[in-house]
């Protein structure tokens, strides 16, 4: 549940501060975001990673079913990809490593933080 | 541990983060490309979903307002001058950046700067040209002689740059994002270098072929190959006009010692071949409503974003709308309320070259009659991405600068030739363009021509109070019969241009009693022009073919003129098919292919239609057979031109045994019928190969016209392989990579009737709907309603934006 939590508001924080910041200051959020929530390693990564990449095939997807553009196309035959759909997939891999990496930076983080062993806080 | 494993993690994200915003080679950083709110994707939206109200443009006297039709063209409504031409560099920027700057780039040799090392060679050749020197010059000569244009030109280049501060990454042209740099700021100087650049793309000269042919040939032949006046020339200013003038006198020196080397260098980049135009106005008295008519084709290089933006410009005094350049202020070839004018380049041998005689290694002075004269030296700095700088040092004479010299296109070390052209020399074409725009009358066009000096064009006018009228206008030398044909001793005095032509003597004619004025690259005048007058590139066969039609058609209505600029009858073909066939004579006939051929050649009436088979045939023999009759002069290992098709058509009409046509170095004495029939055989050689590769061999499928976009490796932002007829020599001059880069017909009535299109659209983003929507309709032969709009008219709106 907080995984599906964790991704949903990732891709949010993602479809909110994106229209204004660079894609590596989204990365540091989420980072952030990952080290508040405390996500554990592999739940991070995942989530964090489902979240940007979802919100950026999103986007993506949006803007050319929105738009009906030829450019997704023609920028896959320029890039070497051939077609849309491989770009679109590359958008989203994309998206998904820097958002899986940041979350897992930001989860690990807070392990640092942590001044005892985990089972103390158990129950917490 | 778990400090190790955030280490390590942390750095696996830097390095992400870092990695996917660097570039590798020719891979664009990856993530602000593909970042869906900033990079590529955002391309995909077009303007009108884009469009607002209102827009923030500084330093206006009160509001200007911008009304877009449904074709995406922007109609510009200011009070002033100055707000009218700050408000069209606001909006071509907006539409057309990415390209205004690449094109400006070029001109200035910076193409280095954003693709590296590959462009250096282009680079140096622009630089060495000396175009952005002649720009500087330009600067100058327009702040001391003309503030007021001055003034305009940087309100044009602030309005570009309040767009630039104003853009946001998502906006950025996509070209831009893929090469991975940023637009810089836009300058006055920028936009007199753009209309330099336009010089170097209509001016060639052949100055080194023809040394060289003269050195081959000698004087007696190369006359008779490469006659100055062939028979049958129909100049642009009628034949039989008189010059009502008294000509300067121009004195041949008594001998002259031409440079005799023969030189093998690799000569400059020339005009490509197709790049011509046409424009022809008819008088009121050859039209059904009484109303003057004018009509204008530019053939250029066929290139996405194209290089023309349409535009109508308003203040209270007056309306303009046509064509202009993104990058340069005013229309360049359109009509307003009350006249209407268009350009075809006026191809004449303005650029010459001089043999320097440098004094020592140091070539800080060079030989000049009895004296030694000092150089001076521009240092030439081409950044380079991705490498260090590179410094070209260029020598320069009062010629000009000396372009080959050891470090540059030659295989000699002793040789150095200085190029003088009046490109180099302060003038103010933007003046022209400037004039024009609010002229009335055909003293007002004469007096708008009189700033113009380069590229010389032929100007056509037609004006509503019914005057139709045709200059050729370029600031044109003085030159003596012969001059500047060859490389020239710069070391001679008299070798030197004597002054140039003035404007008044340049020649030009009003409401010709035939009823037009016509111009498609042909001799400016007949033999009578008092001036020696020479070009190697003069067109034969689109003048013939407009002035034939115009001389019969009557009652002529805008349709019949629009008919005519797409009139596909190949004139070349016309003239030499009949011949060729005579001359192949029975050879063939157990030969089924080469039946067939015939047959379909037989049977065609000459139209280059884009599904007609003939065209294509016609067009392989003939190249076949053309080169075979030059073999002999192509063979040379020292640059030089070939006989032009249309001597050479003659030549087989009218000597087809003479000796023009032997190959010297063959056992047998060729004539012109051996060659069509050594063409022939190849012609069904290439035939076997392409019916068995692509079947069809309809023109517009074997001609393959492309409009391709300006970076060549951008394949899929080009459009390939559009259906539409015409070719090279032909009004629809379409051939695979030239043509129409621009079509207007305008009606000259009480109420103005234009139409006008271009192979392209005007959005300069691949990614907008209105990239390429025009192409379909041009291929067609259709127009755009380019009717004049007012500030309130509603029907046909896309979206209007208020700028203040």
């Amino acid at each position: 549940m907080k995984f599906i939590l964790f991704t949903f508001l990732t891709a949010l924080l993602v479809i909110v501060f994106n229209p204004f910041l660079h894609y590596w200051s989204v990365m540091l959020l989420i980072a952030i975001f990952a080290a508040l929530v405390g996500n554990k390693g592999a739940g991070a990564f995942f989530a964090g990673g489902l979240g940007m990449g979802i919100a950026w095939l999103g986007q993506s997807l949006y803007i050319s079913t929105v738009s009906g553009s030829n450019l997704p196309q023609k920028m896959g035959d320029l890039m070497g990809f051939g077609s849309d759909i491989v770009l679109l997939a590359v958008t989203a891999g994309l998206g998904f490593f820097l958002g899986a990496f940041s979350a897992l930076t930001g989860s690990l983080f807070r392990r640092l933080l942590k001044k005892k062993p985990n089972n103390i806080y158990k129950g917490y | 541990m778990k400090y190790i494993g955030f280490l390590v993690v942390l750095t696996l994200t830097v390095a992400l983060a870092l990695s996917v915003s660097r570039q590798f080679g020719t891979i664009p950083p990856l993530a602000p490309l593909l970042d869906p709110y900033h990079g590529f994707w955002q391309n995909s939206i077009s303007e009108d979903e884009l469009a607002e109200d209102k827009l923030e443009l500084n330093k206006l006297s009160s509001e200007v307002k911008v009304v877009y039709d449904e074709n995406l063209i922007p109609h510009i409504f200011a009070n002033t001058q100055a707000d009218l031409y700050r408000a069209q560099g606001y909006i071509t920027a907006k539409h057309r950046l990415w390209q205004m700057e690449f094109q400006t780039m070029a001109a200035a040799g910076r193409i280095s700067e954003i693709v590296g090392p590959l462009a250096l060679d282009l680079d140096r050749i622009t630089r060495r040209k000396g175009l952005a020197y002649g720009a500087e010059k330009g600067v100058t000569f327009i702040q001391e002689n003309d503030p007021e244009s001055f003034l305009l030109l940087e309100a044009y280049a602030d309005g570009v740059n309040q767009y630039i501060d104003q853009l946001k990454d998502a906006q950025l042209p996509v070209e831009y994002k893929i090469l991975n740099y940023r637009p810089e700021h836009w300058t006055a100087f920028k936009s007199i270098l753009l209309l330099k650049y336009m010089t170097d793309m209509l001016v060639g000269d052949r100055d080194l072929e023809y040394s060289n042919l003269r050195k081959i040939l000698g004087d007696v032949m190369l006359d008779k190959l490469y006659p100055e006046y062939p028979t049958g020339v129909e100049p642009i200013i009628e034949a039989g006009h008189k010059w009502n003038f008294n000509p300067l006198a121009v004195t041949r020196p008594d001998s002259i010692n031409y440079p005799d080397d023969q030189l093998v260098i690799d000569p400059l980049p020339q005009p490509e071949e197709g790049t011509g135009s046409n424009n022809w106005a008819v008088s009121g008295s050859k039209t059904k409503s009484g109303n003057p008519i004018l009509a204008n084709d530019p053939h250029l290089s066929l290139n996405l974003p194209s290089l023309w933006y349409s535009m109508q410009l308003t203040t209270p005094e007056y309306s303009v709308k046509g064509a202009t350049l993104p990058g340069a202020l005013g229309v360049i070839s359109g009509f307003n309320e009350n006249i209407a004018w268009g350009v075809t380049n006026a191809t004449r041998d303005t650029r010459d070259w001089y043999k320097i005689t440098f004094q020592d290694e140091s070539r800080q002075a060079y030989r000049y009659g009895e004296k030694w004269q000092q150089t001076s030296f521009r240092i030439e700095e081409i950044k380079v991405k991705g490498e260090e700088a590179y410094l070209d040092t260029v020598v320069y004479t009062h010629y000009g600068p000396v372009v080959y010299d050891k470090t540059f296109n030659s295989n000699r070390q002793d040789v150095n030739f200085a190029l003088k052209w009046n490109v180099h020399e302060g003038s103010n074409e933007q003046k022209t363009f400037l004039m024009l725009n609010a002229g009335k009358s055909h003293d007002d066009y004469n007096a708008a021509l009189d700033n113009y000096t380069a590229p010389a064009q032929n100007f056509v006018f037609a004006s509503k109070s019914g005057d139709i009228a045709m200059r050729i206008q370029g600031k044109f030398p003085l030159k003596w019969k012969g001059q500047g044909k060859f490389f020239m001793d710069g070391a001679d005095p008299r070798m030197e241009w004597q002054g140039y032509i003035p404007n008044e003597q340049n020649a030009s004619t009003l409401n010709p009693s035939r009823g037009f004025v016509s111009s498609a690259n042909q001799h400016p005048t007949d033999s009578t022009y008092p001036y020696y007058v020479f070009d190697n590139s003069f067109e034969f066969y689109r003048n013939r073919r407009i002035n034939s039609r115009l001389s019969e058609m009557k009652d002529i209505t805008v349709e019949d003129i629009q008919a005519l600029q797409f009139d596909d009858y190949y004139l070349h073909a016309a003239e030499a098919l009949p011949i060729m066939l005579e001359l192949l004579g029975s050879e063939f006939e157990n030969d089924d292919q080469a039946k067939k051929y015939i047959t379909l050649l037989k049977e065609w009436d000459f139209y280059a239609d884009p599904n007609q088979k003939g065209p294509s045939l016609f067009y392989i023999w003939w190249r076949k057979t053309y080169s075979q009759v030059w073999k002999e002069l192509s063979d040379n290992v020292a640059p030089i031109v070939l006989p032009s098709y249309y001597q050479t058509v003659l030549f087989m009409k009218n000597e087809p045994s003479g000796p023009v046509f032997d190959l010297k170095n063959t056992a047998e004495t060729e004539t012109a019928a051996a060659h069509v029939k050594q063409g022939f055989l190849e012609m069904l050689t290439d035939m076997k190969k392409w019916e068995l590769e692509e079947g069809d061999f309809s023109w517009a499928n074997y001609k393959k016209t492309t409009i391709k976009h300006l970076v060549p490796q951008f394949k899929s932002f080009s459009v390939e392989n559009v259906y539409t007829g015409g070719g090279s020599g032909i009004i629809n001059a379409t051939s695979e990579r030239h043509g129409a880069s621009w079509r207007m017909v305008v009606e000259l009535g009480a109420d103005v009737k234009a139409f006008g299109i271009y192979p392209g659209g005007q959005s300069g983003n691949p990614g907008s709907k209105y990239y390429s929507n025009f192409i379909a309709k041009w291929a067609n032969g259709e127009y755009l309603d380019f009717n004049l709009r007012t500030a309130d008219q509603t029907e046909g709106v896309l979206f209007q934006t208020i700028l203040n």
